[in-house]
């Protein structure tokens, strides 16, 4: 029957299927012709949105963990924050390239002209460094104390996210709000353990 | 004051006289049609009338012969947040809007003021077939062939009085039925303005049908304004009022944000908005961006209007 290790194996299976799954989806979809009249703009609106939920949903793990105590939501951390900067990568890429069309010299204009261009490309950026030591041999070079610490970044890439997609909101600002509460919530709950546990 | 010239046809675009004549001719028999086919509709309903021809209407000189962006994405792609707000409610939902019947009204600085029956504002004589440009402040564009008239010929019906200055448009309000008037989105209902020379000039369409066939709900039924020269937010849809006035006046997104959406919203490539760099635009239909060109390519017809203006600060 499902023992411990079933479950968190079986857990980390259905991270895969749902961050790799809507790529799926999105291949399919744009071969069919089913994302409308302009599908370069919804690959863009759909990576961006993507991203930063499954970004959101990374950091949303470690109080699910530390609500249930169930290790399975630990273990899938960083294969979903991994998950979260692919994803965004292809919503930077699909900016450049189906949007701007490599073109280079208006990407440069269009990342000095655009005010919430800056704040996603430097929300991207922010992610780079914890990429880059999240396999177990960095965390240990770095000590425990020092990895956490450069990973609190994701809350500072994520507000950035956040803000990317409140300015470039025109009117309707029913999904950015939602995406704003979450991560509220999560920083909220950060320091409330900050709090609750007398130390950062 | 440079004097208005109509745009001068280059001679590839000039119909040779056998098709010219061979037009006139299917014109004329397609006319006669329409009317032998409005005709039994005559005793219940005499307003369909106008509606039945909508595809033997003469083409305008005005027109461009850029190629048309498609039906299908002309009316699945649309900003009409009285429907939502995504780009495929107004399709989706298009079916709540009621267009029959549907009364104008007109006031203000007329000499003839009314409220009229839709079928009082359009003459089928005046209507003709305008191929567009259409520019939204998103940064895409479409062709679209427009049937219409020129609003000047419905305002001087009504005689604007020497105080005059601007033309206020409103759109339908009925929040009962239309699911993005709901909410607060904007502050119901949509309304835009033009000073008098935009209104009066010859570009300046009220549409009533695209593709020859009456217009789509989603497009702004059953009457529209059409500006090709500005952003697409300031063709307002589904208009119900209109009305002459001597102030300017603030239209729904200028009072929403007054930095991003000016009132006279002229397509330019050179003022960016802040979320969108005006320099390109993508056409719906096409791969690759497209550099917009000033007035959207009206220049020649418009620009005698804000000679002498800084366009940077009257966007």
């Amino acid at each position: 029957m499902f023992n411990k290790k079933t479950a968190i194996n079986a857990f980390r299976l259905l991270v895969l299927v749902a961050c790799a799954g809507p790529a799926l989806w999105l291949g399919w979809a744009w071969t069919q012709a089913e994302l409308g009249a302009n599908p370069a703009e919804a690959v863009v609106h759909f990576t961006g949105r993507f991203g930063l939920g499954l970004l959101l949903a990374t950091i949303a793990l470690g109080p699910a963990f530390r609500l249930t105590g169930w290790v399975g939501f630990m273990a899938a951390r960083r294969q979903m924050g991994l998950w979260a900067f692919v994803w965004l990568c292809g919503h930077a890429l699909a900016w450049m390239g189906l949007d701007q069309y490599w073109d280079w010299p208006w990407i440069w204009q269009d990342l000095w002209g655009l005010e919430y261009v800056r704040y996603g490309v430097a929300g991207l950026l922010l992610l780079v460094p914890l990429v880059l030591t999240s396999f177990r041999a960095a965390q240990q070079a770095m000590g425990k104390v020092a990895w956490q610490w450069l990973h609190r970044l994701v809350y500072i890439s994520a507000t950035l996210g956040v803000v990317h997609f409140w300015i470039l909101t025109r009117a309707d600002y029913r999904d950015v709000t939602l995406f704003a509460i979450v991560l509220a919530a999560l920083v909220a709950f950060r320091l409330g353990c900050v709090v609750v546990d007398r130390r950062w | 004051m440079a004097r208005y010239r109509y745009p001068k046809i280059p001679e590839s675009e000039v119909t040779p006289e056998p098709l010219y004549r061979a037009r006139r001719k299917f014109l004329r028999q397609s006319a006669g049609l329409a009317v032998a086919a409005a005709a039994p509709g005559l005793l219940i309903k005499p307003a369909a009338a106008w509606q039945g021809g909508l595809d033997a209407v003469p083409e305008s000189d005005l027109s461009t012969d850029e190629s048309l962006t498609s039906l299908d994405d002309i009316t699945s792609y649309n900003n009409f947040y009285e429907l939502g707000t995504r780009k495929r409610d107004p399709s989706d939902w298009a079916h709540q809007l009621q267009t029959d019947p549907w009364t104008l009204s007109i006031e203000g600085e007329v000499n003839k003021p009314g409220k009229l029956d839709l079928d009082d504002v359009i003459r089928p004589d005046e209507l003709e077939e305008r191929i567009y440009r259409l520019r939204c402040v998103e940064a895409w564009s479409m062709v679209i062939p427009w049937v219409g008239f020129e609003l000047r010929k419905l305002l001087e019906r009504h005689e604007p009085t020497s105080r005059a200055k601007y033309v206020v448009f409103e759109s339908i309000y009925d929040p009962d039925n239309l699911r993005g008037q709901r909410r607060d989105i904007i502050d119901w209902p949509y309304r835009e303005g033009l000073r008098m020379d935009e209104a009066m000039h010859p570009l300046t369409l009220l549409a009533v049908g695209l593709y020859g066939k009456p217009m789509p709900n989603q497009n702004g039924a059953p009457i529209r304004l059409v500006v090709p020269w500005k952003y697409g937010f300031k063709s307002i849809k589904s208009i119900v009022r209109i009305r002459l006035q001597e102030e300017q006046p603030m239209s729904a997104w200028e009072e929403k944000s007054p930095e991003e959406y000016g009132f006279y919203a002229n397509v330019n490539p050179h003022v960016d908005h802040p979320r969108w760099s005006q320099a390109r635009e993508r056409r719906i239909g096409e791969s690759g961006r497209r550099e917009t060109l000033m007035f959207n390519g009206y220049e020649d017809e418009v620009a005698h209007l804000y000679e002498g203006m800084d366009l940077e600060k009257y966007f």
